[in-house]
């Protein structure tokens, strides 16, 4: 159920009234979600989701507890606001308490379409459509995923703290492998506006990478030229910008810590082609107005010629550091540049081109190493041109070695990857050297 | 367990009786509220199954759940935060015209029922015209019955201080050894469902997880070298039982002794090495090597567009060699601890008397099955391997618990250790990925011993094993006795789509392996 702002406004409301707390930070949230799965070319299952939540972390001096509950009646508003005071009474005192924020400025929302919010089985139904007959026509077999839906979301605090936002996303992602399983192809979107979606596209893109893939052989591990599709990207990309957290790195347990102390806020990090901010109101990826404890979400610049420009705050750290709190972005935007794919493709005498990445995990926090795997369409380049399709690697590779290894960039574009799939993230496709491919994988 | 079985259970166990309500309206939002009992719960179940019935279902179902989760946080001599949540409501699921269709709510009334169960309808019916060959299930034995996991203490009875207490003295601990930083965990899990289907089951089971944890820290700031250790207790289907009988100062003592091991450890020379690895890191190579690649729906491609497919393909049922000629890997929902155990999976499926062989002798011979996936192997009905992560998502082919059998004769983890000329003892889990087929794996762990001439030694750091599954299991030539037998295991399994989660326990032994390719993660990158 997507809550309006007077809808949310009352439940805090009532949270103000019941309770007795020397502070308190007030959470209510809705979701309204509609999914269609396929697979073997065929509809799978489906599914509604409809659901709502309030948080309440209630505040004794420096004491502290939360309460959350699904559901919203009097009675049960009531008790959550009961049960966080509770569990506030009995808690340790928190030396690092911060009391909640004040009213804040919040740029206007600009991530909800009614349509996306909106759309009933039916509408999923005849939109997953043409990607299915993609692959019927082409004789692959698809599998695919479409989610449509909006969450509203709202806080409030006892210093007079109110906001509400609402969102709305749609994900459509379609695998096609071919009759014999030797290749497969992916492709995936995601947006807020669901008139932004062309499934025909994705299916014909997803069909065609698959046929173009079948009968792989292998490539021997090593560095590589690489180009590296968005959906790739922005799993590299997007890791990394989740691991900015100053504290860490000020703790001395980060990528971004000095050897002797301190952290790398001012250095330069990757390549100066690479600029990275956040900016709630960008058009294309259109992020939430508030983050983490209500401090609103702005444009800010992460990574400006390579440099590292702002790094993540927690209210505690910032003030231990003198320095503004900044939370979390809430979209991330990797400036792109003006190459396309297929001048990457024609200016690589040999390389592997890589569609999208999987099941990435960090190996060694110390350098931001990861490792995980090429997946549903990886080539080989030679003289310019895709020779053949070659067998998946493993990679074990760092961001930041990415980053430094940069040799061109499309222009930037909303992405999906596939550990990052709820952020709006618009990243350019990456054209690099010596990607390090650790392994062969038999995988398809 | 039968009802009466449940009442004698419920003199020991607290779990009913400190359980939260699940509150009915009776009609409208404004009515009579009625607290959520079995013969409550049979009013709901009817009133989905004759709307099912009705619009000309052939199959429905209809889950109530209510989940209760206490978390709390600490870092060094502070509790970070403590947070407590309950979460409830109702999924129908329906089979119409051979489309599924699924619907839930938070709202868990009597009105809200008869419009989820026509919305589930609606949806099949607009997914019609996207199936290809109708879906078909299998007719289930039907039961009515009520289960309550067996255990000591109910973690949501203990008091807020002695958890705190006992993460505070575990962070105090480890600073006193001479940590640089120390956080720990606790979170607990009460998981209460109620099911019904149109066959005429009825079931309402309590369970409960506890998760314990905590991780050490070390930092030389002159060089900048950082190095951690976690704790290398499992995630369990235990009470509080579990957590008061863990060593956690014994062992947070130790864990800053190898932190600091580790800083000065030498780096691995990578190569080929026989590798002989704790179940606290073989679990986890047990879930991803073994237990997704033989889920029967990845298999058949169900699963192909996120999860993956498999390597195991129906064709190498009874025939695909997956490891050495001891190697058995059961699969089952009734391990005691177990944090996929249950009586009864989320098809209705009887847990007990569905334990089955997933690798018997080294050979593949079953899949993990759940509602309607039996017949595409030639099977009669599913072995109860259904697990829906919440009351509004639509239940899937989970892990039941996989576990690798100990060798049959005592074997200590110095005998197995005791042939070998290069090798490293691995303990702990660390970081894992697999591919989408399942072949091509890389782990790390939290410790390495180098073994050199049959003896455990130094300690090494920047270890990664790199494997193929069937060549990995095949490489396995030793296993420790049952005295060794650990169960590991996770909270949050990921899989399908929307991504669901699912806890899942691993029993192994010590295992060796002989020359499995192991990496240095810093040179090799």
């Amino acid at each position: 159920m997507i809550l309006s702002s007077s809808q949310s406004k009352k439940i805090l409301d009532q949270v103000r009234a019941a309770s007795k707390a020397d502070s308190w930070v007030a959470t209510v949230t809705g979701t309204e979600r509609r999914h269609l799965r396929f697979a073997l070319n065929s509809v799978t299952t489906s599914g509604e989701q409809d659901d709502v939540g309030l948080a309440v972390t209630s505040h004794f001096g420096k004491r502290s507890g939360t309460a959350t509950t699904n559901e919203l009646d009097d009675k049960s508003i009531a008790a959550t606001v009961r049960k966080s005071e509770e569990i506030a009474r009995l808690a340790p005192e928190n030396s690092e308490f911060m009391p909640p924020l004040g009213p804040q400025k919040y740029v206007a929302g600009k991530g909800f379409n009614d349509d996306t919010a909106k759309a009933a089985p039916e509408k999923l139904a005849s939109l997953s459509e043409p990607a299915l007959k993609e692959a019927r026509a082409k004789k692959v077999i698809a599998a695919g995923f479409f989610q449509s839906g909006a969450d509203s979301s709202a806080l409030a605090t006892s210093n007079g703290l109110l906001v509400h936002d609402q969102t709305t996303n749609w994900l459509f992602t379609v695998t096609a492998r071919s009759q014999d399983g030797t290749g497969s192809g992916w492709a995936g979107k995601n947006s807020h506006d669901l008139h932004k979606l062309d499934t025909a596209t994705l299916g014909r893109r997803a069909a065609e990478k698959g046929m173009h893939s079948v009968k792989p052989t292998a490539l021997d591990p090593g560095k590589y030229t690489t180009i590296l599709e968005p959906s790739a990207v922005c799993d590299l990309v997007g890791w990394m910008i989740g691991d900015l957290d100053a504290r860490s790195a000020d703790e001395g347990r980060s990528f971004l810590s000095k050897p002797g102390g301190g952290n790398k806020l001012g250095s330069k990090l990757v390549s100066e082609r690479v600029n990275i901010h956040s900016d709630p109101e960008h058009p294309v990826v259109p992020g939430a107005i508030y983050s983490t404890d209500g401090l609103p979400a702005r444009r800010r610049q992460w990574i400006k010629d390579g440099v590292i420009e702002q790094l993540i705050y927690s209210r505690f750290w910032a003030k231990k550091q003198n320095r503004e709190p900044v939370p979390y972005p809430t979209n991330v935007v990797m400036e792109g540049g003006k190459t396309s794919i297929d001048d990457m493709i024609r200016d690589t005498k040999r390389g592997v081109l890589v569609t999208r990445l999987w099941y990435i995990r960090e190996v060694d926090p110390q350098t931001l190493l990861l490792t995980g795997l090429t997946r549903d369409g990886t080539f080989l380049i030679e003289n310019g041109k895709i020779t053949r399709p070659i067998k998946n690697f493993r990679f074990n590779e760092s961001p930041v070695t990415m980053l430094n290894n940069v040799i061109a960039m499309s222009p930037s574009e909303r992405a999906t990857g596939s550990e990052i799939e709820g952020w709006p993230v618009s990243v350019p496709a990456l054209l690099v050297k010596d990607f390090t491919f650790s392994s062969i994988s038999d995988a398809v | 367990m039968n009802r009466r079985d449940f009442r004698k259970k419920d003199s020991t166990s607290a779990v009913i009786a400190s359980m939260p309500t699940i509150w009915v309206r009776t009609g409208s939002a404004a009515s009579k509220e009625v607290a959520l009992d079995k013969r409550a719960f049979e009013d709901l179940a009817g009133i989905a199954m004759r709307t099912a019935k009705q619009m000309g279902a052939s199959y429905a179902d209809l889950r109530v759940a209510r989940y209760q989760n206490q978390s709390i946080n600490s870092r060094e001599d502070r509790i970070e935060s403590v947070a407590e949540s309950t979460d409830s409501g109702f999924g129908v699921r329906v089979l119409w015209e051979g489309t599924w269709g699924f619907a839930s709510s938070s709202r868990v009334y009597r009105d809200q029922i008869r419009d989820a169960t026509k919305a589930a309808i609606q949806m099949a019916r607009a997914n019609r015209k996207l199936r290809l060959k109708p879906v078909e299930v299998e007719t289930l034995p039907t039961h009515d019955d009520e289960w309550v996991m067996p255990m000591k203490t109910d973690p949501f009875k203990i008091s807020l201080d002695q958890k705190t207490a006992k993460l505070l003295a575990i962070n105090d601990a480890a600073m006193k050894a001479g940590a640089s930083f120390c956080s720990s965990m606790m979170a607990f899990v009460r998981e209460e469902k109620f099911f019904a289907s149109s066959f005429g089951s009825v079931i309402h089971q309590v369970r409960v997880r506890s998760f314990p944890e905590f991780k050490v820290t070390v930092v030389d700031k002159a060089t900048g070298l950082f190095d951690s250790r976690r704790s290398l207790a499992a995630p369990r289907g235990s009470g509080y039982e579990y957590i008061e009988g863990y060593d956690f100062l014994g062992e947070v003592n130790t864990a800053v002794d190898e932190a600091k091991q580790k800083q000065k450890a030498k780096s691995v020379e990578p190569g080929k090495k026989d590798l002989v690895i704790h179940p606290t890191n073989l679990w986890l190579t047990i879930h991803e090597s073994i237990g997704h690649p033989t889920e029967l729906d990845r298999a058949l491609g169900f699963e192909a567009n996120f999860a993956g497919t498999s390597f195991v393909t129906p064709d190498k049922l009874g025939k695909l060699k997956y490891g050495s000629h001891f190697i058995n890997i059961i699969g089952e929902r009734t391990q005691r601890d177990g944090l996929a155990t249950v009586a009864y999976d989320d098809d209705g499926v009887q847990t007990k008397g569905n334990e089955f062989h997933i690798i018997k002798d080294g050979v593949f011979t079953n899949y993990q099955m759940s509602l309607g996936q039996a017949q595409y192997i030639g099977g009669k009905r599913s072995n109860g391997c259904a697990y829906a992560d919440s009351w509004d998502t639509y239940p899937l082919q989970r892990m039941p618990n996989i576990s690798l059998q100990p060798g049959e004769r005592k074997v200590s983890i110095e005998e197995l250790c005791s042939d070998i000329r290069d090798g490293i003892y691995i303990l702990g889990d660390g970081s894992w990925s697999i591919d989408q087929q399942r072949y091509n794996f890389q782990f790390t762990g939290q410790v390495f011993y180098e073994i050199k001439a049959g003896k455990i030694g130094q300690m090494l750091r920047d270890v990664a094993y790199q494997g193929n599954t069937v060549d990995f299991w095949n490489a396995c030539d030793g296993l420790c006795g049952k005295d060794e037998y650990h169960l590991g295991g996770a909270f949050n399994c990921g899989k399908g789509q929307p991504q669901q989660v699912a806890p899942v326990s691993h029993g192994a032994v010590p295992a060796r392996f002989r020359q499995i390719n192991v990496l240095n993660t810093r040179k090799q990158s």
